[in-house]
């Protein structure tokens, strides 16, 4: 089971004698990798070593430290600054006013629930529907290739296109979404969709889905094909049944993919105002507003300290979120580990 | 070998470096750097067409047009105007007039342009926009949009009336006649979405028309606001009954494209809107064009409407590098050929006296604008503010507002109570 | 090796892989659609599901009245060196954090995760200072420069997990040979990691491709502009022209579908060597 042939070059073999792939999470060390067949590394070289590091590192981190951390640092400061573009005369140092200002807004805790019910109504269906997606494209069959570029169209449109195209499909009077239902004779009465709060938090999420599923198919589908076969044969040497190979088999074996996979969907879902901006503005009555399409209501507002001061909030909530996450999928991990070499 | 390597890198760097760099002309020849905002690409090619029109009168000035897309414009131009860099003439807008100048971005062109000859052939309306309280020029105006009320000729027709609506009462009888929900044919193309606020303003305004201040459309004779007006919740009344009974379900969240899609598409009989919504109209093919015609805004009780003029122009960035020589565009643009065939391309309330005269305003949808005009004291105009600092916030908060009345989370009453107290507030703190 | 299938499943998995290709085709099927009718035919009621008359005008006009050859030229150029480029860098800082143990490693990944949640907007003005003091606004340098920056964090997320999964027996053996490692890592490294890197490529290349607003800051001229800035352009306040943007967005997709469709397989396997085990 060890024994793993090196995907790419199947001239080469080698046994690595590694065990079943350990996360590693951001910031984790991996001392298990050291332990297992890899030779130490020889401490004698550390000079040589840390050059080697440093001028490897060195143009990833100076085009990231000057054109991603020096503008987003230079321009966090607005958050602690009274900065209104309604009048930039005066942009003194407030402290902690803006975050003050945003945690008391009276729309924080609703736009917070949102958030927490667009991130999670749209991750759902996207891993699900992504991952059977996956799970059944692993079977071969003619025009797979075609099926795939089609499937995946989706991730190459942008977010905002996305929403334009969509607060059309769902127009309730003109709209083909409506139109379509009433041909299969699903609803009687076209529905008001982007009129009504409810409907329309439903109608961003759909577009949202129709929009992820595919980086999740993706990715799944290409950790599955890591899975050895002798994996499976294994499993139905002992007669494991669909459900069971899956849960006990498939899922275990994918699980870091699996929850790299999420926590960046996470990320990336949070600061995807894209979409909502381009169906609904945040509307009807604010009601479908996530915390990042507020931020930009209160740029547009030209109040940048608070804004920023929002963005803020929203990073601090996903290294947390992040943390948490890394930690939780890590420690399941090394649990399993320990039960598994016992 | 190594070394090898990163040479290459850097010789291909460097070949990046020579290719972007644009090379300068340096025989006198002075490039303006020109920006709008309300950018559309028909609107872009007919700039264009001007502005190659100026360089011909002027061989030693290049204009380089900027047209970000309308969305994202606003900010750009924000941070061009911040880093100093950049801008020569731009767009100025009444929304945007009031902090731009306050950031000290803009540049005051009332020095330059004393005794300008074209003054003289500048409306009433064009002059006093072109300066602001303070008595600065900020942007000459090259248009106004002003609102009307397009309708479907056939349809009033058809529902028995032999006029189109006159006051919002009539309008509301009229579009309730013509809706008809199973045949998906609407009276009203309801403004719920981006822009609610406005239009339940312009409502109000007509009801308390007679009392209202003539330098400030949101104040009345005696100080106070026009939300606090008892006619104000008679407006509502009427303007939200419009909504129940004569228009489509979904228009809670209709903005600008969608009210005139719902028009031009045939599903509803009546839109309020910009007489540039005319040139888009004059393109259906869904409704030909005997089946529209425009009327004047409506009016209250009072027998009067208000106008809510709103307006842009150009003006110069208080950095720009050339100012003379964005100033003689400004001037080129804002005078004769070039400033008429702006405002007719685009269907602008035109800025030139003599515009008026011009057939093309006298005939077909244009011609209730002519009506509106000649008859001042029935359609007054007051300006809006629109330029207080607390506008966008303001929009933002009254268009959200509006929708929670549409779905039945508020009352008119609590509507206009907070609005009241909102703007005393900001007049009591404000300037 | 898959399991047998049995005909129940067969079933399911036919019907549910059509019905979602359904569901995503649509939506393309629909703007394709709409790109090819008249202009004064795309709101007729009811609603038309094949144009009465196929017309070519919408894309016509797109080369006509505007320059959409110069900004599909320009989105190229930017995204394919763009692209390049950072899958460059990002393979140097990949490889060094999947090979080598150090102290600021574990803060250097986080660093990493951070740049994805920063908003945009807070950069944007600090941004365009900076590349005004550069000289490099609306150049089309500058911008590839931005994007290299913006590409490198996932990109070296994601090449990590492909040497995490090579031995490094591999280049050891070659660096015994008297390779240096630099050549090592491309000579022996590379030909192993190609599926992958072709994958880390292609995200790159998409997400440059699509960017709007680092573009639309730093562009002003309209021979600099990429396809995301003009396709925002058809939408104006008061009107969208839906004929000219389906149909710009039929010709912004077709690229990426044509390089998924090539690359499908490439990036299937890349990823499979471990790219997302990260």
């Amino acid at each position: 089971m060890e024994e793993r042939q090196l995907r790419g070059q199947p001239d080469v073999t080698l046994s690595t004698h590694q065990q079943v792939e350990r996360p590693s999470p951001e910031g984790g060390a991996r001392p298990a990798r050291k332990s297992a067949g890899r030779r130490p590394r020889k401490p004698e070289f550390t000079a040589r070593r840390g050059l080697v590091i440093a001028g490897y590192m060195a143009p990833a981190a100076l085009f990231v430290a000057a054109f991603v951390y020096y503008p987003m640092v230079r321009g966090s400061q607005m958050a602690f600054r009274h900065w209104n573009l309604t009048d930039l005369t005066d942009t003194s140092w407030v402290g902690l006013d803006n975050f003050r200002a945003v945690l008391e807004d009276p729309a924080w805790p609703t736009i917070l629930g949102n958030t927490a019910l667009w991130v999670i109504a749209s991750l759902v269906p996207q891993f699900v529907i992504g991952f059977a997606i996956a799970l059944w494209l692993r079977r071969n069959f003619r025009f797979r290739g075609l099926y795939q570029a089609l499937i995946f169209f989706p991730w190459a449109i942008s977010g905002f296109l996305i929403g334009i195209l969509f607060r059309w499909m769902f127009n309730s009077e003109f709209g083909v979404v409506n139109d379509l239902l009433q041909k299969a004779g699903l609803i009687d009465h076209p529905i008001a969709w982007l009129a009504e709060p409810r409907m329309a938090m439903l109608a961003i999420i759909v577009a949202n889905v129709w929009y992820g599923v595919t980086f999740f198919a993706i990715m799944i589908l290409a950790a599955l094909q890591s899975i050895p076969d002798d994996v499976y044969e294994a499993a139905q040497l002992d007669g494991a049944g669909k459900a069971r190979t899956l849960f006990q088999i498939t899922i275990p074996y994918i699980r870091t993919t699996l929850a790299l996979t999420v926590l960046l969907r996470v990320i990336w879902i949070f600061n995807f105002p894209d979409l909502i901006f381009g169906m609904t503005g945040g509307g009807p009555n604010n009601e479908t507003h996530i915390l990042t399409t507020w931020m930009i209501t209160i740029t547009q507002q030209g109040d940048y300290g608070k804004a920023s001061a929002l963005g803020l909030v929203v990073v601090a909530l996903l290294l947390v979120f992040s943390v948490f996450h890394l930690m939780a999928t890590r420690e399941k991990a090394t649990r399993e580990e320990k039960g598994a070499r016992s | 070998m190594r070394t090898g390597k990163a040479t290459l890198a850097l010789g291909i760097a460097a070949a990046m470096l020579m290719a972007g760099c644009s090379t300068g002309p340096s025989d006198g020849t002075v490039t303006l750097q020109m920006v709008e905002s309300l950018t559309n690409p028909a609107r872009t090619k007919l700039l264009k067409e001007l502005i190659a029109e100026f360089e011909q009168k002027h061989p030693k000035i290049k204009v380089n047009l900027v047209s970000p897309p309308t969305n994202q414009a606003d900010q750009k131009i924000q941070q061009m105007l911040q880093s100093g860099n950049g801008v020569d003439a731009l767009e100025v807008r009444d929304t945007t007039v009031g902090p731009w100048s306050t950031n000290k971005w803009l540049y005051d062109m009332s020095k330059d342009l004393k005794g300008w000859s074209g003054w003289k052939n500048l409306t009433e309306n064009a002059v006093h926009a072109s300066q602001d309280v303070h008595r600065k020029t900020y942007f000459v105006p090259y248009g106004f949009y002003g609102l009307s009320l397009f309708y479907r000729t056939d349809l009033v027709e058809k529902a028995g009336f032999k006029k189109p609506p006159a006051n919002w009462a009539e309008l509301l009888e009229q579009a309730a006649r013509i809706q008809n929900k199973d045949k998906r044919q609407y009276g009203y193309a309801f403004r719920g979405g981006a822009g609610a606020g406005n239009n339940v303003v312009a409502a109000i305004e007509a009801y308390v028309a007679d009392t209202i201040d003539p330098g400030n459309g949101y104040k009345l004779i005696d100080g106070t606001s026009i939300f606090a007006a008892p006619q104000a919740l008679d407006a509502l009344d009427t303007y939200f009954k419009l909504f129940k009974k004569a228009s489509p379900p979904s228009s809670v969240a209709w903005g600008y494209p969608e009210m005139v899609e719902g028009f031009s598409n045939g599903s509803t009989a009546f839109l309020l809107q910009d007489p540039e919504v005319i040139a888009t109209v004059g393109q259906s093919k869904a409704i030909k064009k005997d089946q529209w015609s425009t009327a004047p805004l409506l009016t209250g009780p009072t027998g009067k409407a208000v106008q809510p003029l709103a307006t842009a122009g150009w003006g110069i960035a208080k950095a720009a590098k050339h100012k003379p020589e964005a100033l003689e565009l400004i001037k080129f643009l804002s005078q004769g050929e070039a400033s008429t065939t702006f405002t007719k391309e685009n269907s602008l309330v035109p800025i030139l006296k003599k515009a008026s005269e011009d057939d093309f305003y006298k005939t077909g949808p244009w011609a209730s604008y002519v009506t509106m005009t000649a008859h001042p004291d029935v359609y007054v105009a007051v300006p809006q503010p629109r330029d207080v600092p607390w506008w966008s916030e303001w929009s933002q908060k009254s268009d959200a507002e509006v929708q929670r009345v549409l779905l039945g989370k508020m009352s008119p009453k609590e509507l206009l109570a907070g609005w009241d107290k909102y703007w005393t507030e900001k007049w009591k703190s404000g300037s | 090796m898959i399991s047998k299938e049995s005909v129940p499943g067969r079933v399911a998995r036919v019907s549910f892989l059509a019905a979602w290709l359904l569901i995503t085709v649509f939506p393309l099927y629909w703007i394709t659609i709409t790109s090819l009718k008249r202009p004064g035919d795309i709101f007729t009621f009811p609603i038309a599901y094949w144009p009465e008359h196929l017309s070519l005008e919408n894309y016509t006009g797109l080369f006509r009245d505007h320059q959409f050859g110069v900004y599909i030229a320009n989105s190229l150029v930017v995204a394919a060196v763009a692209a390049a480029a950072a899958t460059a860098i990002s393979m140097l800082s990949a490889y060094v954090l999947a090979r080598f143990e150090f102290r600021s490693k574990s803060a250097l990944l986080m660093a990493t995760l951070v740049t994805q949640m920063i908003p945009a907007f807070i950069a944007l003005g600090p941004l365009y200072l900076l590349m005004t003091d550069l000289d490099l606004v609306d150049n089309r340098l500058g911008l590839i420069l931005v994007y290299i920056a913006v590409c490198i964090p996932f990109c070296t997320v994601m090449l990590r997990g492909f040497f995490e999964n090579i031995p490094d027996a591999l280049e050891e053996a070659a660096m015994i040979d008297g390779l240096s490692r630099f050549r090592a890592l491309f000579q022996v490294l590379f030909p192993v990691m190609k599926p992958g890197i072709i994958a880390a490529f292609i995200f790159n290349f998409v997400n440059c491709w699509n960017e709007l607003f680092l573009s639309v800051t730093l562009m002003n001229s309209d021979d600099h502009k990429t396809i995301p800035t003009a396709l925002n352009g058809f939408i104006s306040s008061f009107n969208i022209d839906w004929g000219s943007m389906s149909a710009a967005a039929v010709l912004t997709i077709l690229p990426t579908m044509v390089l998924f469709a090539f690359a499908s397989r490439h990036i299937v396997q890349g990823l499979t060597s471990g790219a997302v085990k990260e």
